[in-house]
């Protein structure tokens, strides 16, 4: 497109917003629209990025726009951190351990190369993927000839492969795009046809006796739904884990607590990463950072896209409320995101949410008023006896959106064996099998003799928590090891045993909350309230530390301070 | 399987008092069944005094108070397991628990005593917005940090809820060097005992706000601090009155539920006020031969009250072990004006010649009379000086007249 008529795009569009002339500057390169300047507010942003994205001719958005809450990160003066050494070198680098970085891990681990996870916070999965719903969406939402769509659909049917290899909990149960009338039954038709486009197997539109017949729990006055019957559900920290396990038995290491600052380069190709520990060299590096992936991009002198973070919160509830609904249902949508509704997790737990909301921060996991006020009257209008007084706890989580609102997975087109797997937002989760599987091409794109590795096992094997076995197995369990006779945590009925495993496992657990995704250990209805204590002597008897060492997610988050007068003995 | 004649489920004080009541009564085969690795319950942490006026006519701490009850179990010879954590109960009575030692453990009980405990509520359940870092901890947890591990949760400490444990803490913390910025308060009453006010806030000038609640919390890994703001009569923050309160530590003391994940598992009826079980005068539930002694059926202020619940629960199992399986209480005993809840719930007319209730008032009264009534029959009253919500008020009424109708409970 010519320059002249992106500046009378961006005139219109600067009056559209109310906002003086040329008080946003830009630059088009190769079809990225890079932006900058100051506007007052950070969602004034957001908006004015969406529509600019939208110019013809533009691919996407780099935002350099600087509002009151949120400023440009100065840069960092890698000279010291190089001065360390080189830390490690590996084949393959990933930076960051979510879902998408730990599925990168365990897919690229059938080669016989050295593959490597760096991960920024003390556990896997503590960005993105911790807060997600867990929904294995079927696909009928996404733009057709999307990345969304086709790594969707694709995603979607490798989860049973997934389920069964990996050992982790799945349940098809199917979801619902409520109608409560006719405005809303267009909406389900137009998805409906989006879905077909999309190939999503069995979608269909029903009538509200039907949809009650499959979902007892659904509200009487719904009239018409969507109905996906592929759709299912997962818990995010569990399949992200069991992806990580895996890829250690075949090789793969992770490094947790390990910040990447810079992107190093011989000529154009990729060279090795900087961190606050030092060098750490690598072949291809594959940039899986998440909310910081665009951070990631521009340090590899390749940046063409932005993250925004976009906030969720997601509603608990007590267990009391178990099989009052199963299946998954939304309400026909609105916004850039269809937004969550009631659920069940298959461990039981009735989940609402989530909410969307634009935040300037990407580490702003806050709840306010208005996101639990639109979790909870949405679930409400869905469902039928279900009290919001049974609500046990709340929280959010921030998806890493692009402002083109779609997966970013390629090959750099300036930093030879550089990988872009960015942008991963809903329905990031359920896709993550067929992203895998695009890196993996991409991979083989740069390193077409990657020889396969001859004893790669796919199988990952665990053990069954205690809770889920049958008296005889419980029984046998406790007389092999007297830990798992110990019972933690009432609530959801967590042994001493498994809190054993997880802080000595493949990945181990370093922090309560780590203890707690694996265990489930406090996620009950008295929120760690009686074993909160136990977990943490438990963790400092076990990693040889003073209970004021123990951290809740990381350094910074101890939660003793220090001995009372007559009290603990620091280490 | 194990057979046993009684299985108490919990060691507090309500599950010691049962079990020595009980063997006292001459029950001989008794299972006391704790998840922790000592009697005593949360009476351990209690290190403060105030404990056993009204049973023992002089104030001991929570510690000794169980101490008592502890060597009377001793003495009477009574079966304890402790790091016993029970998985269900069943209708039949069939117990399952699990330890460490014995493993997996199946007991066909003749009698079963909930006793259970309670459980605090918790940040989610009082709305407050915000973050989830560290330094955020109910009031219960960072007294067992201090009593029990001996280490300090914070340096600057916010209360949330002036109950007696908030109170309590707000001294213990004072004299362990943290410093206690106030007690914050939804209600715009005091939401504990009076004389704990007195002796734990006024003694060191630590500020009572009324009608005032943590709204939000701050930062991201450790708490920085909270934001209060004043509360209208719907009790709905008031927007403009929002203040900012560095602290690395939120103590929330905002309420206790009664602790009924097994009971719920083995069908028992729940009171939706008391979140306990229904029972009736000797305590026992829904579901014949199962009783509730202490805050497992309404969360006592006294624990002279639950030690007392406790006996009554082994009369009662006493009783339903000699006579064999005694049909339902068939009369209901209802909460009438003022009074939110009485317990128990339920009671036999011509069985008992006297019974205990124990209830709980709306407001605030001076000089109230309570009155009880079986149909339009006044059979009791008592009058009481000064009756506020947060002080139970007990009552033993002679039942001799209660012949049929239900009984109704009213404090004017």
């Amino acid at each position: 497109m010519e320059k002249r008529e992106i500046d009378s795009q961006m005139t219109q569009l600067e009056k559209e917003f109310g906002i003086a002339e040329n008080s946003i500057s830009y630059e088009m390169r190769d079809g990225i629209l890079i932006l900058d300047g100051n506007l007052d507010n950070w969602q004034l942003a957001v908006d004015f990025c969406h529509k600019a994205v939208k110019i013809p001719g533009v691919r996407n958005l780099v935002n350099h726009i600087e509002t009151p809450e949120r400023k440009r990160p100065a840069p960092v003066d890698l000279e010291p951190y190089k001065k360390k050494g080189v830390l490690a070198s590996t084949d393959v680098l990933i930076i960051g351990g979510g879902i998408t970085g730990c599925a990168a891990a365990r897919t690229l681990s059938k080669y016989d190369l050295k593959i490597l996870v760096v991960e920024k916070e003390s556990d896997i999965c503590e960005g993105t993927t911790k807060a997600n719903n867990g929904m294995v969406h079927s696909g009928y939402d996404s733009k057709p000839g999307s990345l969304k769509a086709l790594c969707n659909v694709e995603g979607n049917a490798m989860y049973t492969q997934w389920a069964k290899e990996l050992g982790f909990h799945f349940n098809r149960t199917g979801s619902f795009v409520c109608g409560f009338n006719e405005e809303d039954m267009k909406t389900i038709q137009r998805l409906y046809e989006n879905g077909a486009k999309n190939k999503v197997p069995g979608i269909e539109v029903i009538d509200g006796r039907r949809a009650r017949e499959i979902e007892p729990g659904l509200s009487d006055e719904i009239i018409g739904a969507l109905w996906t019957p592929s759709a299912g559900y997962a818990e995010p920290y569990e399949v992200a884990l069991a992806l990580a396990e895996n890829a250690i038995d075949n090789g793969a290491e992770f490094m947790l607590n390990t910040v990447v600052l810079g992107i190093l380069r011989e000529g154009n190709q990729a060279a090795g990463v900087v961190t606050e520990q030092g060098v750490i060299e690598a072949k291809v590096i594959i940039n899986a950072a998440g909310l910081y992936a665009d951070e990631i991009a521009e340090m590899a002198g390749d940046e063409f896209y932005s993250i925004h973070p976009r906030r969720g919160t997601l509603v608990i509830f007590d267990k009391e409320n178990k099989g009052k609904i199963h299946t998954f249902a939304g309400k026909a949508p609105s916004n850039y995101t269809k937004g969550g509704g009631p659920q069940e997790t298959p461990a039981g737990t009735l989940l609402w949410g989530p909410s969307a909301k634009e935040v300037s921060d990407k580490e702003d996991l806050g709840v306010d008023q208005d996101d639990l006020d639109f979790v909870i009257e949405k679930g409400l209008e869905l469902t039928k006896n279900i009290s919001k007084d049974t609500v046990i706890t709340y929280f959010s989580g921030n998806r890493a959106a692009t402002y083109q609102e779609d997966f970013v997975i390629e090959n750099s087109k300036v930093l030879q064996g550089f990988i872009h797997a960015a942008g991963i937002q809903s329905p990031g989760f359920a896709a993550a099998p067929a992203i895998a599987k695009r890196v993996e091409k991409l991979f083989l794109e740069l390193w077409p003799e990657a020889p396969a590795k001859q004893d790669f096992n796919p199988i990952r094997t665990h053990k069954k928590s205690f809770r889920e076995c049958p008296p005889e197995e419980q029984r046998e369990m406790i007389q092999k090891n007297p830990a798992y006779g110990k019972v933690i945590c009432r609530c959801e009925t967590v042994t001493e045993g498994e809190i054993l495993d997880a802080i000595h496992g493949k990945i181990p657990a370093r922090t309560v909350d780590a203890v707690k995704r694996r265990t489930r250990a406090g996620m009950g209805r008295c929120q760690s309230g009686f074993c909160g204590s136990r977990v943490v002597e438990i963790l400092a008897r076990e990693l040889g530390i003073s209970p004021n060492q123990v951290t809740l997610k990381g350094k910074g988050s101890e939660i003793l301070k220090e001995p009372t007068r007559q009290g603990g003995e620091q280490k | 399987m194990r057979k046993a004649e009684l299985v108490v489920i919990g060691g507090g004080p309500a599950g010691m008092a049962a079990a020595v009541k009980a063997r006292e009564l001459g029950i001989r085969d008794i299972i006391l069944l704790e998840r922790d690795s000592h009697l005593g319950g949360i009476l351990q942490q209690c290190i403060h005094d105030g404990f056993g006026l009204h049973r023992f006519g002089k104030q001991l701490s929570g510690c000794s108070y169980a101490q008592i009850f502890i060597d009377e179990v001793r003495k009477g010879g009574i079966q304890v397991e402790c790091n016993t954590m029970v998985l269900d109960i069943t209708e039949e009575k069939v117990i399952r628990a699990a330890n460490d030692e014995k493993g997996l453990m199946e007991i066909q009980a003749e009698v079963v005593i909930l006793a259970m405990g309670c459980r605090e509520r918790t940040r989610p359940q009082v709305r407050i917005l915000g973050t989830r870092p560290a330094g955020v901890l109910t009031a219960g947890a960072v007294q067992r940090y201090i009593n029990m591990e001996g280490w300090k949760p914070g340096t600057r400490a916010v209360i949330l809820g002036s109950g007696d444990i908030g109170l309590i803490m707000a001294r213990r913390m004072t004299l362990e060097g943290i410093s206690v910025e106030g007690v914050y308060e939804v209600m715009e009453n005091l939401g504990g005992l009076r004389r704990n006010k007195a002796q734990c806030l006024d003694d060191y000038q630590i500020p009572l706000h009324l009608s005032t609640t943590v709204v939000r919390v701050h930062g991201k890994r450790r708490l920085e601090g909270v934001t209060v703001a004043k509360v209208g009569a719907d009790r709905k923050p008031i927007s403009g009155t929002e203040r900012y309160i560095p602290c690395d530590l939120l103590v929330l003391s905002v309420g206790l539920i009664p602790e009924n994940e097994l009971s719920r598992k083995a069908g028992i009826i729940l009171d939706a006020v008391t979140k306990g079980p229904v029972v009736d005068d000797r305590m026992m539930t829904s579901i014949p031969g199962i009783f509730a002694a202490g805050n497992v059926g309404a969360v006592f202020d006294l624990v002279d009250y639950v030690s007392q619940t406790g006996e009554q629960a082994a009369m009662g199992a006493y009783q339903y072990l000699k006579e064999g399986q005694k049909e339902e209480a068939e009369q209901e005993v209802t909460a009438g004006k003022n009074v939110s809840f009485v317990f128990p719930q339920k009671f036999s007319p011509g069985r008992e010649e006297k019974a205990d209730f124990y209830l709980r008032v709306k407001k605030t009264m001076k000089n109230a009379t309570v009155r009880v009534w079986c149909g339009e029959k006044m059979i009791y009253q008592k009058k009481t000086a000064f009756a506020t919500p947060p002080e139970m008020v007990a009552l033993q009424v002679p039942l001799a007249e209660a012949q049929e109708g239900p009984i109704t409970i009213d404090v004017e």
